[in-house]
């Protein structure tokens, strides 16, 4: 099992930060209005670990935006919600009620786009810690219970960094879930990566 | 070595299909351009001349800030560099970015309308070199088609309100109208019980009689108002209870002596058998419990056989009371059983039938020991009789406080 330790966290959370400091603020230009993202917290936890993580139990409701890694790492980053707070973002951000239980194409899209911006400032930050390149592919927008989203079987104890992003909106602060699924080369690969430039400071 | 001839066939196979991919890119639904890592435009598609009305030799060879000098800075160019420098896709769409290139279609009239646009940048390596692939998908038709869809989620709302505003008023109504009945109704048996009680003198027997038709009809349509103004009160949520620690074997004796009469009517007769502990205390508001007590006495009576017991227990199991009441009348046919509890439901809904009664006293009894936190249940057989019974809840004095 990976470990990560508090030196290890610290960096990631500071690299983070600032790319996702960048993010907040080209949101806050397209919403006209004061967006603010952080990340209080960052793990390497199991699949059916992350699953359950969102919320109560691995059969709530989710929905999100997802897409996909390749290059220095292959794998997929996953921005995810609890259903309800999908809604209410995409309320806040286009100003619109949306009475709906179901998000219009539009309102879909418009939540990729938001995700896309967050899904890569963190992809980025994390080429930058790896000094290579990470190519990502378009947003895609999904639904699901925690279970299916990360297809998780029992026994499935792949490993994924689960990092927790607080949107700051004005009216309220609702917290977003990122997750990069990496396959286990590829995590190895980043943790000696990240080594190397703790050592390098 | 391949001869002259040979390496001849292969260039112009290569120029009919770089031909060939042209035309594609020219047939294609969507805006299309590519630009390289210096910036510059190497490809642009058909739609893009008719959209932009901007020629391909006034674009390809230019950088973008050239051909789109008002975008310099914005989020569309900053994507492009992110694809080119760090190989990022990114989705510009139509909701967050209002018309991001200045294109527009041609309308009937020669009128000009601007494009809604949703734009996907995307980075490509060939042969070494980076390029981004900018497309851009019409989405004009499905804004129009959602603001129809917003247009008619809105009336369907307003249409919802409307309906909640009668069923406001309708409840309004009932509940005035039915205040309205009361008083005049309460003089009326006041006068009524006055006449028949002889005080104003002696009457003709055929008076009389008369005189008690107009008394009881009249005590029917108050009781049938306050049980209807009752189902207005749960049903508007305002029904209030004041919970409080009821001393149970008491209110239950003085519930029993006060239907006596009434089970006189029918020749039955109340007894209670099983009791518990003198003192023991229920969670309750008293007048709500009373009423249950007195509707199921009533049933009890009215859907028994002539002389007859009907039989009236308490148990205590843990924290609970149950209080049983036990006829042997005509029972509850299986049919009606499921809808016994449901409001104006009687099981002899005909003009004929023999008792009186709304209906409404049950749907009341299971609201009632609902709020209380309480139960209500019954066990029959047909032609054996029925035993209904409450459950309530033991006051317990820590856990109130
Ligand atoms: N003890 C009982 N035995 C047989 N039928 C009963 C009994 N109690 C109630 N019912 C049936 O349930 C119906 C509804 O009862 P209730 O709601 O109290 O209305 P109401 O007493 O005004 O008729 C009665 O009309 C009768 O058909
Ligand atoms: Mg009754």
């Amino acid at each position: 099992m990976l470990e990560i330790n508090d030196i290890q966290r610290d960096y990631i959370t500071e690299v983070l930060n600032i790319s996702m400091g960048s993010a907040a603020s080209v949101l806050s230009e397209m919403v006209n209005e004061e967006v603010a993202l952080s990340v209080p917290e960052i793990d390497f936890l199991q699949r059916n670990i992350a699953a359950n993580k969102f919320d109560q139990t691995s059969e709530s409701k989710m929905s999100g935006v997802t897409q996909s890694m390749s290059g220095a790492l292959s794998g997929d980053a996953l921005l995810m919600f609890p259903e309800e707070k999908t809604l209410s973002i995409v309320r806040i951000l286009l100003g619109e009620s949306v009475s709906v239980e179901n998000l219009t194409e539009m309102e879909q899209e418009a939540m990729c786009e938001i995700g896309n911006i967050i899904l890569n400032a963190v992809v980025s930050s994390v080429a930058n810690i790896l000094e290579q390149e990470i190519v990502s592919s378009l947003p895609r927008f999904i639904k699901g219970t925690g279970k299916e989203i990360y297809a998780v079987d029992a026994g499935n104890e792949d490993l994924v960094m689960f990092i927790k992003v607080d949107f700051g909106l004005e009216s309220q602060s609702i917290n977003g879930y990122v997750t990069m699924m990496l396959n286990v080369d590829s995590l190895q690969n980043f943790m000696t990566q990240l080594d190397e430039q703790i050592h390098a400071i | 070595m391949p001869s002259d001839g040979k390496r001849n066939s292969r260039c112009t196979a290569m120029q009919e299909s770089d031909h060939l991919f042209e035309k594609v890119l020219d047939l294609s639904e969507n805006g299309l351009f590519l630009i390289d890592s210096e910036r510059k435009i190497v490809l642009w598609n058909e739609w893009m001349v008719k959209a932009s009305s901007i020629e391909r030799d006034e674009a390809i060879g230019f950088t973008f800030s050239e051909v789109f000098p008002a975008l310099a800075g914005k989020r569309v160019a900053s994507v492009i560099n992110a694809a080119l420098d760090s190989r990022t896709a990114s989705l510009l769409s139509r909701s967050l970015n209002k018309a991001i290139f200045p294109l527009f279609f041609a309308g009937g009239n020669g009128e000009k309308h601007r494009i809604e646009q949703s734009v996907t940048v995307k980075p490509i390596r060939s042969n070494g070199d980076d390029y981004c692939l900018v497309q851009i998908t019409d989405v004009t038709s499905m804004v129009q088609r959602e603001e129809v869809l917003k247009v008619l989620a809105k009336e369907a709302e307003e249409a919802l309100h409307a309906a909640e505003d009668v069923s406001r008023f309708k409840s309004e109504f009932t509940s005035t109208v039915s205040h309205e009945l009361r008083t005049p109704l309460t003089s009326i048996r006041g006068s009524l019980g006055l006449v028949s009680s002889g005080v104003m003198g002696a009457l003709q027997p055929e008076v009389n009689k008369l005189i008690d038709i107009a008394y009881s009809n009249t005590e029917r349509l108050l009781f049938l108002i306050n049980d209807i103004l009752d189902i207005d009160k749960i049903e508007s949520g305002n029904m209030s209870f004041v919970m409080e620690a009821v001393d149970l074997m008491p209110l239950l004796k003085q519930a029993i002596e006060a239907n006596q009469p009434y089970g006189d009517q029918y020749q039955v007769h109340y007894c209670l058998k099983e009791e518990v502990a003198q003192g023991i205390k229920v969670h309750a508001d008293r007048d709500r419990l009373m009423q249950v007590f007195n509707n199921l006495l009533s049933n009890a009576a009215k859907f028994s056989s002539e002389n007859s017991d009907v039989e009236i227990n308490v148990i205590q199991k843990g924290g609970m009371v149950r209080v049983e009441v036990k006829d042997s009348g005509i029972g509850i046919p299986l049919k009606f059983q499921s809808r016994i509890f449901e409001k104006f439901s009687q099981a002899d809904g005909s003009d004929t039938r023999k008792v009186g009664g709304t209906g409404l006293g049950l749907s009341i009894s299971k609201a009632i020991m609902e709020m209380m936190k309480g139960a209500i249940g019954f066990a029959t057989e047909e032609g054996k009789g029925t035993t209904f019974y409450i459950d309530l809840c033991l006051y317990d004095a820590e856990k109130v406080t």
